[in-house]
């Protein structure tokens, strides 16, 4: 019996699958689990569509319980592409397959959320927006630019992420995480997001203190106006503090985002009314 | 907003959601994401600098929401698609709009929650099929569940829902002047309302990306620099800074480690 290898078309094939349908069908039985038998589906009929069994057992395996950052995490259908070629040749069985598709759900998903989801997208998004901000007229620029930029170098991002699944094989690519090399690229990322964020905070944030302190009543004279007097101060004080008081309670409080939402709407509305008490606005 | 607009429109909360049928890469992350989603929203509508500014307002405020665990906090795509589109309908004054996209994004992001949670509930049945299909050893039957049962759902979901508040808006928006309805009070409210949105995505931002004490003071670089020097120093300048920052820190440290570059 000859070697059985996956050829490079099935291989593109599994990928373009992955990569355009990896999110279709999720739900809370086995979340991403039908999307990983579908991608799976073309290498599973190259190995073993002689066999009604084999190819039956193959999509059991693959339709159990699997979720991952789906773009990093282009990574595990390349591995069980892997997987299961070996698996054709004899040299794997079904239970190693089974327990590097728990353990890569863990890893891959806290490396996908944390780089690409939180760190990538919003630094991309930002400089859209800050290109739009400052564009005029041509502001239109920002958007255009995100919705061309990120969707191509995610789509290399993914299919190199795929390749090194499948060729690396599980040393390689635990011999990469543990060089420290990932840590570096992420902090570095990191260190930029968090200046920008910061900018964009004392840019964008805006909360007012509408109490003022006139002469007398009826009179128009400001003696004190607070918002002025803070922000001589600390420029941007209320802006810095709220959103550390956002981070405190998403953060620390694990509170959703929904009720910080609620939160955000009760104390606009106390600033308003507290406008309108000390006749700063009308 | 006429028929056609709406139904447009609707297409694109489709698309932009989480599953389409373009995939999460060109959907959910891209045509998804508030910026973009005004800049689609205000060609359609034919007003793209207005549609902008909505988006930059929406997407600083919702720039902290991704999906960690498939876990939707709302739906981005229905609450910024309505949102802009609803705002366009009513007004063309850049502070009226700026008030009023806060009420239909709620609006759009509670109906698009909803949806989500359906969807997820009913995508169940289709793993029936996709296990009936391992069963029989059928190949065939994966795309069959995985795309076509989950776009059915999806697209009934999202675009149904979607071009029925759309109409709606659209039929009261050129028999009303909604506008005049609201009282002076409830736009000051909203407009500080929106104003103080920005910091929830900064902050939940901040929640991902701060993992060690030192990471404030890398933040607050960026804020001084604004706070301070914001006349002079544009955020784009900022991130120009920042970027020289990250790539000197990457290559001192991947020196001294021994890591090669």
């Amino acid at each position: 019996m000859s070697e059985k290898k996956l050829s490079k078309k099935t291989l593109k094939k599994v990928w373009w699958t992955w990569f355009f349908w990896n999110g279709c069908s999720q739900q809370a039985e086995s979340m991403l689990g039908m999307a990983v038998a579908h991608a799976m589906a073309p290498a599973i009929e190259e190995l073993y569509g002689d066999s009604k069994e084999e190819t039956s057992a193959a999509l059991k395996r693959h339709l159990t319980l699997f979720n991952t950052e789906q773009q990093v995490g282009a990574l595990c259908p390349g591995v069980f592409c892997a997987l299961e070629e070996q698996r054709a040749n004899g040299l794997v069985n079904d239970e190693t397959i089974s327990a590097v598709k728990v353990a890569l759900i863990g890893p891959t998903s806290a490396i996908g959320d944390s780089l690409w989801v939180a760190t990538i997208i919003p630094i991309l998004l930002t400089i859209a927006m800050a290109i739009t901000r400052s564009a005029g007229d041509f502001g239109w620029l920002g958007p255009l630019l995100y919705m061309i930029l990120y969707p191509v170098a995610t789509a290399f991002l993914s299919n190199y992420m795929f390749r090194l699944g499948y060729k690396g094989g599980l040393e390689s690519i635990s011999q990469f995480m543990a060089s420290g090399k990932l840590e570096l690229i992420t902090e570095s990322v990191t260190i930029l997001g968090l200046i920008v964020v910061g900018a964009l905070t004392a840019s964008f944030v805006a909360v007012p203190l509408p109490i003022q302190i006139r002469s007398g009543a009826g009179d128009n004279n400001v003696l004190v106006d607070f918002d002025v007097l803070v922000n001589n101060i600390f420029p941007q004080l209320l802006p810095l503090l709220l959103t550390m008081l956002v981070y405190f309670l998403v953060g620390k409080k694990k509170w959703s985002p929904i009720k910080v939402m609620g939160l955000i709407l009760v104390i606009a509305a106390v600033l308003t009314a507290l406008g309108y008490l000390f006749k700063v606005y009308s | 907003m006429g028929v056609f607009e709406a139904i447009l429109i609707s297409l694109f909360v489709y698309l932009g959601s989480i599953g389409s049928i373009v995939g999460n890469t060109l959907g959910w992350y891209n045509l998804g994401r508030p910026l973009v989603a005004a800049f689609v929203v205000g060609l359609i509508m034919r007003n793209v600098p207005l549609a902008l500014e909505l988006g930059l307002l929406l997407q600083l405020a919702y720039l902290g929401s991704v999906t960690p665990g498939g876990a939707v906090a709302w739906d981005l795509s229905y609450a910024s698609y309505i949102g802009v589109a609803g705002a366009l309908a009513f007004t063309s004054d850049v502070e009226t709009a700026k008030n009023l996209v806060w009420v239909f994004a709620v609006l759009g992001g509670g109906i698009g929650v909803a949806m989500w949670n359906l969807s997820y509930a009913l995508n169940i049945f289709l793993n029936r099929i996709a296990q009936k299909g391992a069963e029989e050893g059928d190949t065939k039957k994966m795309g069959l569940a995985n795309v076509v049962g989950g776009q059915a759902i999806g697209f009934v979901l999202r675009f149904v829902p979607a071009l029925v508040v759309l109409l709606t808006i659209s039929i009261t928006g050129d028999s009303t002047n909604l506008v005049e309805y609201i009282p002076n009070w409830l736009m000051q409210g909203l407009q500080i309302f929106g104003g103080m949105m920005a910091a929830l995505g900064m902050g939940i931002l901040l929640s991902f990306l701060v993992k060690r004490k030192i990471h404030f003071a890398v933040f607050m670089v960026g804020f001084v620099l604004i706070g301070y020097f914001g006349g002079m120093i544009s955020v784009l300048g900022v991130a120009v800074i920042a970027t020289i920052v990250a790539a000197i820190y990457y290559t001192v440290n991947s020196k001294k480690e021994g890591v090669p570059a």
